[in-house]
């Protein structure tokens, strides 16, 4: 630790006030966090006892995407050596996938801090840890084919209008990452929806990234037809409960499988980081919707309302959003029993768009923007009753 | 029944007059700037939408629509020329009786709507939904539904701008986006939010 710690020793003074690169203080700042702790104290009381930091909350949600990172690249080269029939073996298809997910995640980390960096150069406000989580989750949400220049697109605008306008991290109303991918969704609907974007293949050619066309659980179920339940015509394309609940088909890069969502959100709860509430009240939604949706199925109905709950959590970013996006504790809602309602809505509007809006086959991503945008609404009225409630002081 | 329910949903989801058709900003945008104060204003735009956009029905089809004078032997005129000034007109009638109402009884409301309330005269989604009415051939009870839903639905989309608004009294905005700059990106970024619902037929 002594050469990094003389290191940034020896560099402090050019970034203090009348320094050659004192506008950059804040980026020094946040580079110097990354490897030692704050030397920030309070003066007064109240102190903050608990060794948790933004900082390491926001590392900590990283930690916890890792493995969501890591099999997105394997499940990308996974579903493009299924549809080229090359003969699956591991370190190729995770070399593969790694080759088309980096650069995603990389663009993503460079134009996302850069926007962070020269906002706080221009805006003097320190560099926050949440801009590394926002450039995480947004490349795990796009489809592996997405060109480069969108992804970056999409970050400076998730970065710049979705947070830095209203001042950076914390001030925010709705989820950056999600802003950008949605901005994206509707700028670029060409690459960012139909069948074809979702499996990304090698291809011999000049053109070095192609696809192929491949649909998704989601689109399938949305478009069963009444022989057999929607289930069996899943399985019939080879994806039965534990492929999907495992997460090997194609869809976004790091959102498809249920059970490494499953893991974080148990990491995140046990932690302290996300609410359970909300956790526990998308899930319930999306169950509750599905049962209800259940019960209107018959012979003639749509065949999708006769989906079993449970799949409509494993298919597609319902688990993924519910987990790592409606969690979000600036766009979320502050009250507890605001998160609760905040998260069954999501979950209710998540099934009820999926089958009812054939203009998006997966409603998480708008149902939670949705939802941010009336989550201060949610708190108020939730202070609002507490306060109705109250025994008047007589 | 059903075509009815549906029918309001779209009219304040799906075509939702604020945040899809972008009608009726200028009272949105300088009024929302706390929860009592843009309900109330909500509530008063869906009272007098409730209200004109039924009344300007029975004015259109009785009196201004081609054929529509046939009840007094003159089956050939058409003044449906003439359907703007008139729905104004009604729209400006109608938000003088509401003023006096509120004026009388609730005082704060007046108070705290301001100049605001005589311009929902002007507010152009009261207009809108009635010209829309209009072009979509409602019949009248559907004219009531849609009124009353496009009412609730501006109401809706004032409310949670007025909340986020409050929220982001703590946020730390450019100076050139202070005020209606910042307003406009939050209009925007709460549309793309309710193009969750575009595509939906009902």
């Amino acid at each position: 630790m002594n050469p990094i710690r003389h290191f940034f020793h020896s560099q402090k003074k050019h970034f203090r006030p009348g320094g050659r690169l004192a506008r950059l203080d804040s980026f020094f700042e946040a580079m110097e966090r990354v490897f030692f702790g704050t030397d920030q104290v309070t003066a007064f009381a109240p102190h903050a006892r608990d060794s948790i930091t933004l900082q390491r909350y926001m590392m900590l949600v990283i930690v916890m995407l890792l493995p969501c990172l890591f099999f997105g690249m394997y499940n990308v080269g996974l579903q493009a050596f299924k549809a080229s029939g090359q003969p699956p073996s591991f370190w190729p298809m995770f070399l593969y996938g790694a080759q088309t997910v980096l650069p995603l995640v990389i663009i993503s980390y460079v134009f996302g801090f850069g926007w962070e960096i020269v906002f706080a150069a221009v805006r003097k406000h320190p560099i926050s840890e949440g801009v590394f989580v926002t450039a995480m989750l947004f490349p795990l949400t796009l489809p592996p084919t997405t060109p480069w220049w969108q992804a970056a697109l999409g970050i400076s605008f998730g970065v710049v209008i979705g947070k830095e306008v209203f001042g950076g991290t914390g001030r925010n109303f709705l989820n950056p990452a999600l802003t950008g991918r949605a901005f994206l969704y509707f700028a670029y609907p060409i690459q960012m929806s139909g069948d074809a974007v979702w499996t990304a293949v090698l291809n011999a050619g000049s053109q070095a990234v192609d696809a192929v066309t491949a649909a998704t659980p989601l689109v399938i179920a949305s478009v069963a037809s009444t022989a057999g339940t929607v289930e069996e015509t899943l399985a019939a394309a080879g994806y039965d409960w534990r492929t999907l609940f495992l997460g090997f088909y194609p869809d976004s890069i790091g959102a498809s499988s249920a059970l490494l969502c499953l893991i974080g959100a148990m990491g995140l709860i046990l932690l302290g980081i996300a609410s359970y509430r909300i956790i526990l009240g998308g899930t319930l939604g999306v169950l509750a919707a599905g049962y209800l949706l259940m019960l209107f199925s018959g012979p003639t109905a749509l065949p999708y309302l006769s989906l079993n709950p449970f799949y409509h959590l494993v298919i597609g970013g319902a688990a993924f959003g519910i987990v790592f996006m409606a969690t979000d504790p600036v766009s979320a809602p502050h009250t507890h029993a605001a998160r609760w309602i905040y998260g069954l809505l999501i979950g209710i509007l998540t099934v009820l768009i999926r089958v009812f809006n054939p203009a998006f086959p997966e409603g998480i991503m708008l149902a939670i923007l949705f939802l941010n945008v009336f989550a201060p609404l949610l708190d108020q009225l939730v202070v609002a009753t507490r306060i109705r409630q109250r025994i008047p002081n007589v | 029944m059903e075509n009815l329910i549906s029918l309001f949903v779209n009219s304040v989801f799906v075509g939702n007059i604020l945040l899809a058709y972008f009608l009726g900003m200028c009272s949105y945008l300088s009024v929302s700037n706390n929860l009592r104060t843009s309900l109330g204003l909500g509530l008063a735009v869906t009272f007098v939408m409730t209200i004109t956009t039924p009344v300007n029905w029975l004015l259109y089809h009785y009196l201004l629509a081609p054929g529509a004078l046939a009840w007094a032997g003159l089956p050939q005129i058409d003044l449906s020329f003439l359907k703007l000034v008139l729905f104004i007109a009604t729209v400006a009638g109608i938000v003088q009786v509401v003023e006096m109402v509120i004026d009388r009884y609730s005082q704060g409301l007046y108070n705290a709507l301001g100049v605001f309330l005589p311009l929902i005269t002007v507010n152009c989604a009261i207009l809108g939904a009635a010209l829309f009415m209009v072009e979509r051939r409602y019949t009248f009870v559907e004219t009531v539904v849609y009124g009353f839903g496009s009412g609730v639905g501006w109401l809706m989309a004032i409310v949670a701008m007025a909340t986020i608004m409050q929220k982001l009294r703590y946020a730390d905005i450019p100076t050139g986006l202070q005020g209606f700059g910042i307003r406009m990106i939050v209009t925007g970024l709460m549309a793309m939010a309710f193009m969750l619902f575009s595509g939906i037929t009902l």
